[in-house]
């Protein structure tokens, strides 16, 4: 029950619990283990997202430039024209606090000069990572620009970009997050300089400086191959999973109960070829039925419903029919039809209280089955494509591990943990239930 | 009505089925919007060459014949119901569109059809003989620490979905603890030439023995909690007393007089989930990428490969529904109670 109470809190308050989106952009490096194992392994090696500070301005002559504007990762710089030149440092600093090199290192640097204050000599600019009082790192290898336009650092500062390596000077078998960032504390400064001539004027805006370090742990339960926060998919599942279950069993039971009551209460011909369809329904293997089904109409989250809804009356009607057979029979309704009440006031009246305790039950064994039911579709790649459930997230992990050292167990234990554990809360209320209503088993206890 | 009347019912029953099944699958395949759609597709392959074209849309049954102009005169749905259901019965499901042999050929002639009988006997065989072990175990032992142990845990393992179940199997002993490989039949250097016999039988049982290992874990549970719960009931009968008043040993009352009398629903029960056994392993075929008709299955929806998708929907629905047969026959030839009504 406390399980059950998680999931829907869970669920309503998916938007809360996270501030990502289950298909949004990457928040980390991918297949990022949770922090939390920094906890069993201890700290050494393991590093967390990053970043470097608001920036600062150091000019090497006081009154070199004027700054109109500045936040925390752009700066506008006005020259006048009668200084003696120099330079400029734009600085961002970062003290390091993890014994781990972080696991992708993704930066930038963008010089705008606009095109109203053109310039009248040309200037240059070079950006470096300092490892202070060990090393420099050289990032933008010094550009000299001299008219308008927008220039960034090329190559693109990024880890996983071939040519940065080259750019750094180190060999492809090698990872530039952790040949700039040492897997230890340490004190880091990004510099961009900009180097002016005397007599120099203009306006040179500098924007989107900023170097950001994902680290090789994320958050509650990790990453997936594409840096998506798997906290964020698993809590937004539990919606769709529940939306899922109760929906589709909803459909069922709704059909179930017509179905049932008709055959019982109608009885005859109606009884007999309502009865045959089930029969022959229930017979239809069901999983491939839907896989057939879906794959031919076509994966949409509302048809999945609907189909699973669809199919999953036929048991559920058998048990209604018996037990409205056994009804029908009884004193009471005998009493009410001699007192000249009509078959819909008995069936409503009279017939339906009766049945009601054997609606609950079903509907907490049919929603564990419809959640399954649904994960496996989805685990097959028949699931909606445009959201991720818990059975899309299996599939996911199974299809990328398909080399086995690939397998997170991050990527796998928190879904699957989830169908089993919603599935057994369902299950053991169905129990429960039954405990509560089924009158032959109350007796016995 | 004799036994004679009731199999004649039971089989007129089983022929109403399958043909209700041919019917499905021609809803499913001839008139909703989607596969006509990939038939499309697949002649737009031969693009620019219209006699390609024609050839193909006669060959799939899209035309029936080309007027002076070259147009499309679709047979009517009745002629195309007709030649569906012939091709049914006679196992024609014309070709895999991946592959471009006939599926029959794809079927069996690659070996898939073995592998997946191989994977389903040893995990049905398994599942059924350990499920109804303990099963009995647990009933002789109700309500003792053994029973409710083996309760929760067969609980457990039932609501563990196969591919989660497949997945943790992977992590433990393949990647973890690396005793069994992650998946496939046999080992790809068996390509090159295969080892003697007895390796080769020995390396196939460890290739088996996970994706064996987690259809059983899932039906095992279902097995127990029946048997338990037919042999509590059979249990308290009068002649079990009196076996055990003879002095009979305990072994004896419980697997002789008790299990044999219990065994009825077992075995029913074992057919009817032959349906689940089967979904069951099209998804633990696809966890080891075991190549079986489950494995095949899923590409097939990966290709939208349409023959192969109806093929597989119609034979593991002929497979169901003969379980079903068989087990109404047994069934009612071995409970001298039955009434056949």
């Amino acid at each position: 029950m406390f399980l059950l109470l998680m999931f829907v809190v869970m669920a309503a308050a998916a938007p809360l619990l996270t501030p990502y989106r289950p298909t949004g952009n990457a928040v980390s490096a991918n297949y990022d283990p949770p922090t939390w194992i920094t906890l069993i392994n201890g700290p050494v090696g393991y590093s967390q997202n990053a970043q470097f500070s608001a920036l600062s301005v150091n000019m090497s002559s006081s009154g070199l430039a004027t700054i109109p504007t500045k936040t925390g990762n752009s700066v506008a710089l006005d020259f006048a024209g009668s200084s003696p030149g120099g330079t400029v440092q734009i600085t961002e600093t970062l003290s390091y606090p993890y014994q781990g090199s972080p696991k992708q290192i993704i930066g930038d640097a963008m010089i705008l000069i606009p095109g109203s204050g053109a310039l009248n000599k040309s200037f240059n600019v070079t950006a470096y990572v300092n490892r202070i009082g060990v090393s420099r790192f050289l990032f933008w290898s010094p550009t000299t620009i001299n008219k308008t336009g927008t220039y960034n650092p090329s190559p693109a500062i990024n880890s996983g970009n071939p040519a940065f390596n080259s750019q750094l000077g180190i060999g492809q078998q090698f990872s530039a997050a952790n040949y700039v960032f040492a897997a230890e504390k340490a004190n880091y400064q990004y510099v961009l300089t900009i180097s002016v001539p005397a007599g120099f004027s203009g306006r040179i805006n500098v924007s989107s400086f900023d170097l950001n370090l994902f680290g090789n742990t994320w958050g509650i339960f990790g990453t997936d191959d594409a840096g998506h926060d798997i906290f964020t998919q698993v809590v937004y599942g539990a919606r769709l999973s529940l939306e899922v279950g109760l929906v589709a069993t909803g459909i069922g039971i709704g059909l179930g109960l017509l179905i049932g009551l008709m055959a019982g209460y109608l009885g005859k011909i109606v009884d007999e070829v309502l009865m045959r369809t089930t029969d022959m329904l229930l017979v239809i293997p069901f999983l491939p039925l839907l896989i057939v089904l879906v794959a031919t109409i076509g994966p949409s989250l509302i048809y999945i419903i609907l189909l699973i809804g669809f199919f999953s009356w036929m048991g559920f009607a058998r048990v209604i029919r018996s037990q409205v057979l056994s009804l029908r029979e009884r004193p009471f309704i005998e009493a009410a039809k001699a007192s000249g009440a009509g078959t819909g006031y008995i069936t409503v009246r009279h017939i339906f209280p009766n049945i009601v305790s054997l609606t609950y039950v079903n509907l907490a064994l049919t929603v564990p089955a419809s959640i399954v039911t649904e994960a496996a579709l989805s685990f097959l790649g028949l699931g909606d494509p445009t959201v991720i459930t818990w059975g899309s997230m299996l599939g996911a992990a199974n299809s990328v591990g398909a080399t086995v050292s690939n397998l997170a167990w991050w990527w796998i234990l928190p879904p699957g943990l989830s169908i089993a554990l919603i599935s057994l809360a369902f299950i053991l209320l169905g129990y429960a239930m039954d405990e509560l209503f089924n009158p032959r088993l109350r007796r016995r206890r | 009505m004799g036994l004679r009347g009731y199999l004649v019912k039971r089989l007129l029953n089983t022929v109403v089925l399958v043909i209700f099944v041919i019917i499905l699958n021609f809803v499913i395949f001839e008139l909703l919007p989607g596969p006509n759609g990939a038939i499309a597709n697949l002649t737009g392959r031969a693009k620019g060459n219209p006699q390609a074209i024609h050839n193909l849309q006669l060959q799939l049954g899209l035309c029936q014949s080309f007027d002076s102009n070259g147009k499309c005169i679709p047979p009517s749905l009745w002629s195309k119901f007709f030649v569906y259901f012939q091709n049914m019965l006679t196992f024609n499901f014309g070709q895999s569109q991946q592959t471009g042999n006939s599926v029959l050929h794809d079927m069996i002639g690659t070996g898939r059809l073995w592998n997946t009988l191989e994977l389903l006997g040893t995990a049905t065989a398994i599942s059924l003989i350990v499920g109804i072990l303990l099963g009995v175990v647990v009933a002789a032992r109700r309500g003792g620490v053994f029973d409710s142990t083996m309760v929760t845990v067969s609980l457990t393992t039932f609501s563990l979905p196969t591919f989660f179940m497949g997945l943790l199997l992977i992590l433990v002993f393949a990647l973890y603890l690396p005793w069994f490989p992650s998946g496939g039949v046999t080992p790809s250097t068996w390509l090159l030439g295969t080892p003697p016999l007895l390796q080769q039988i020995l390396t196939r049982i460890r290739y088996l023995f996970l994706p064996a290992l987690t259809l059983t874990l899932f039906f095992y549970g279902g097995n127990l909690l029946l048997t338990r719960a037919t042999m509590g009931e059979a249990l308290t009968e009068d002649y079990i007393t009196t076996a055990r008043a003879k002095g009979l040993p305990e072994r004896t009352v419980l697997f002789k007089h008790a299990l044999r009398n219990a065994s009825l629903p077992i075995v029913t029960n074992a057919a009817l989930a032959f349906g689940g056994i089967l979904g069951g392993a099209i998804i633990t075929e696809t966890v080891f990428n075991w190549d079986g008709l489950g494995l095949w299955l899923y590409n097939a929806i990966y290709w939208h490969d349409f023959p192969v998708l109806q093929a597989m929907f119609y034979i593991i629905a002929l497979c169901v529904i003969g379980a079903n047969l068989v087990s109404d026959i047994v069934y009612g030839m071995i409970d001298p109670r039955i009434k056949y009504e």
